[in-house]
């Protein structure tokens, strides 16, 4: 084997065989490369928009200034409760839009905050909605009733409001809670789980503005 | 080694491909020299294959620690199970290695390395492609292959005979310039292998980038669908999403599509009893929101072309239906639940329902979905994956699931941690009949069962870029390897000793640098061989030309 590989090779074809070697190793190399580079190619998170107020700090919990509200697409939809709901129907007033599931635990987590706050705000006209998400009526109803919620829910089993809202904001998940303003725009939003003080700061900027 | 030097770069120097080799001008190293010592240094091969390794080994902890991008629940118990290493690794950014930025300045640096190399080959390439053969050496017989011959002709007429006929067989030619002395034709011929070597390094380039573009743009989710639901391609719609760099939830397709009806039908005899004969998945979708509904059907290997997706079918299976009431008497559950096939074969099925809302305790199941049940020494068997005599097989649990807080859980898994078994041995259940668990705690009903299938989403804007420059690719290669780029001289002059008749001798010599595939020997022979006949022939002729001539 050895002597096979150091056999003389004719001059004449040493240097080109040379610099095909080199070629063929550069092949593989670039090759190779090219599928691990762009495999990995991942870690440019995009970067900050104008127009966005972190609340604590916190980019999961952001106001939207006046001109960067994205307008919040129109649907009707059953609710749990079986009644059909329009969205524009709300139009004119501060609303708390919640998407859940029942079988979602951080939607679980924030249940009770959504609902201390809801308590408190609906009282002075902010309206509140649920978008119940891949999620049957028996198990949204159960998930309702045991965590006491006083707003209404229409149900998204196939996500087609969610895929509409995604459009405009990046919902990537549930929950998400946007608050809508008075004009139908979408002034604030929570991407995660929503605690009390995110939701009323939220809430406090937007009743204020909307005038 | 012959030595055929010509005053211009040859194309045919080892030299000009060494592109490794750092060759600073002069001996002082300014600012300028230094950058360009750096640019050779990243862009020669070595540095290329370090890069590429230090990026394999970067991956293995990407591969071994749990990432945040992947799996979120695994890094927050590796801070519970590690609190000291913890910290420290994910100072390091080895929670999210693929987002570190040493592990971006590696890939960068490989990326400029690879581009940095190819171009600049590109380029000299495209100028070997376009080079004319250089002048014709002044002693032919040293070349590897050599002929001479003596001819009636005078040495310009004798070469002017020798253009002909090289130019007759698609070589390129080069003649003495004003200065040159001397009569001789330089031809050389294989500038397509120069032409495929450029088509590789620019396919190669095109691959880069496709594969740039499906990596930034594309993106791949994974969906299971139940008969008669419907799904949005949106995030949380979703089981599974690896979204591409470049890809945000908003730039998803907006397409709809419901399952209608799936049938599976299985070889029912013989041998093959058993195996799958035909899936059959009826589908309608809409490609926009409001959009027109149509219909379509999913095959393996089949998909279907959406919106910019390919939607492929890639699994089935089966969920039965449960109905729960709780202590309480109300409907807690009331849905389809997909099992997952084992691998003991026939569609033995497992799967979990967690009643999270039951009161006063949540209740949880953990279940197994038998389509053709048969009853072999006390345990269930299925003996055909179609679901000719279905029976489910339930243990019950009550206490807390676990949902309450904490991570996100598997809907295929149930923490029985914190829950108390009901029954000692599984409850066997056919469509239609109930359960009553034990203290009153409520009721299951196997109400029936559906078809599920399970989907593939994948969108690759790089991917037929990528497929044609990997032909081009190819095709280059092969072009290059296949064609030998060969030169043939042919030099004449008055020869002093020669008889009068033969007063000019005529040297041809020939060279291929590449003879891999062999034959230029055969090849030069035979082009000899006609040069000296044309010569002849010429010489014959020629009498009568000068004839002719005079009479003019």
């Amino acid at each position: 084997m050895l002597k096979a590989l150091s056999s003389p090779v004719p001059s004449a074809s040493g240097p080109s065989s040379r610099v095909r070697r080199r070629t063929v190793v550069l092949a593989a190399a670039v090759l190779t490369g090219a599928l691990l580079v762009v495999a990995l190619v991942a870690a440019f998170a995009g970067g900050g928009n104008s127009g966005v107020t972190e609340i604590d700090g916190n980019a999961s919990a952001v106001v939207y200034a006046t001109g960067h509200r994205p307008l919040a697409p129109d649907f009707t939809a059953t609710t749990l409760t079986g009644s059909t709901l329009s969205f524009s129907s709300y139009r004119g007033k501060v609303v708390v839009l919640n998407f859940w599931g029942s079988w979602c635990v951080p939607c679980r987590e924030e249940a009770s905050a959504l609902s201390v706050v809801a308590a408190q705000y609906q009282p002075s006209g902010v309206s509140f909605l649920g978008v119940d998400v891949r999620d049957t009526t028996a198990s949204a109803e159960a998930f309702a009733r045991n965590f006491h919620v006083p707003y209404p829910s229409v149900s998204d089993t196939s996500s087609l409001i969610t895929q509409d809202f995604t459009a405009v904001v990046p919902i990537a998940g549930t929950p998400t809670t946007l608050v809508i303003d008075r004009t139908g725009h979408i002034a604030g939003a929570v991407f995660g789980t929503a605690t009390y003080p995110e939701l009323t700061a939220i809430l406090a900027k937007v009743t204020a503005k909307g005038g | 080694m012959t030595d055929v030097r010509a005053p211009e770069t040859d194309p045919f120097d080892p030299a000009a491909e060494r592109d490794d080799q750092p060759r600073p001008a002069g001996g002082a190293f300014g600012l300028g020299g230094w950058l360009k010592w750096a640019w050779r240094q990243l862009t020669s091969m070595r540095i290329a294959l370090i890069l590429l390794f230090l990026l394999a080994l970067g991956s293995i902890p990407g591969s071994m620690l749990p990432q945040r991008g992947t799996d979120p629940a695994g890094v927050q118990q590796y801070f519970a199970s590690h609190p000291a290493l913890a910290p420290l690794l994910n100072h390091l950014g080895l929670f999210n290695v693929f987002g570190a930025p040493w592990f971006a300045a590696i890939y960068l640096l490989l990326f400029a390395s690879l581009v940095g190399c190819v171009v600049p080959r590109t380029f000299r390439l495209a100028g070997s492609a376009r080079s004319l053969p250089p002048r014709a050496p002044r002693h032919l017989t040293r070349l590897p292959r050599s002929a001479v011959y003596a001819t009636a002709l005078p040495p310009a007429d004798a070469v002017e005979v020798a253009a002909r006929v090289l130019s007759g067989h698609g070589f390129r030619l080069r003649r003495p310039a004003d200065g040159d002395a001397g009569h001789w034709v330089s031809a050389e011929k294989g500038y397509l292998r120069e032409a495929g070597n450029l088509l590789f390094h620019l396919a190669l380039l095109g691959v880069l980038v496709s594969v740039a573009l499906g990596g930034l743009f594309g993106y791949k989710a994974d969906r299971l669908l139940v008969q008669g639901d419907t799904f949005a391609d949106t995030a949380s719609a979703l089981d599974e999403f690896h979204p591409g760099r470049l890809v945000t939830a908003a730039d998803l397709g907006r397409f709809s599509i419901t399952l209608n009806r799936f049938d599976a039908s299985y070889i029912a005899s013989g041998p093959q009893r058993g195996q799958p004969a035909a899936f059959d998945a009826q589908i309608s979708y809409t490609e926009q929101p409001g959009g027109p509904v149509r219909t379509g059907q999913l095959e393996v290997n089949r998909p279907l072309s959406v919106d910019g997706a390919k939607v492929y079918l890639i699994g089935h299976g089966y969920a039965p239906e449960f109905r729960v009431t709780d202590a309480r008497g109300q409907v807690v559950y009331n849905a389809p639940t997909p099992f997952i096939a084992g691998a003991s074969g026939n569609f033995l099925s497992e799967g979990v329902v967690k009643v999270q809302d039951a009161q006063p305790q949540q209740l949880g199941f953990t279940g197994v979905f038998v389509p053709t049940a048969v009853d072999v020494g006390g345990t269930l068997e299925s003996v055909f994956p179609a679901a000719d005599n279905p029976a489910v097989s339930l243990i019950a649990y009550a206490g807390n699931l676990g949902m309450n807080t904490g991570p996100s859980q598997s809907v295929y898994q149930l923490d029985t941690g914190g829950m108390q078994r009901l029954t000692a041995s599984p409850q066997v259940l056919l469509p239609g009949q109930s359960f009553r668990l034990p203290g009153g705690r409520g009721t299951i009903t196997f109400t029936g069962y559906v078809p599920w299938v399970s989907l593939a989403i994948t969108h690759d804007p790089g991917q037929l870029p990528a497929l044609i420059c990997g032909i081009a690719a190819l095709g280059g290669l092969l072009l290059s390897f296949m064609i030998r780029r060969r030169r043939v001289f042919v030099r004449a002059g008055a020869d002093p000793g020669g008889q009068p008749p033969q007063s000019t001798t005529v040297q041809v010599g020939g060279l291929a640098r590449t003879d891999a595939s062999g034959g230029f020997e055969a090849e030069f022979a035979a082009l000899a061989a006609e040069l000296r006949s044309a010569c002849e022939q010429a010489a014959r002729a020629q009498p009568a030309a000068h004839h002719r001539h005079e009479e003019e």
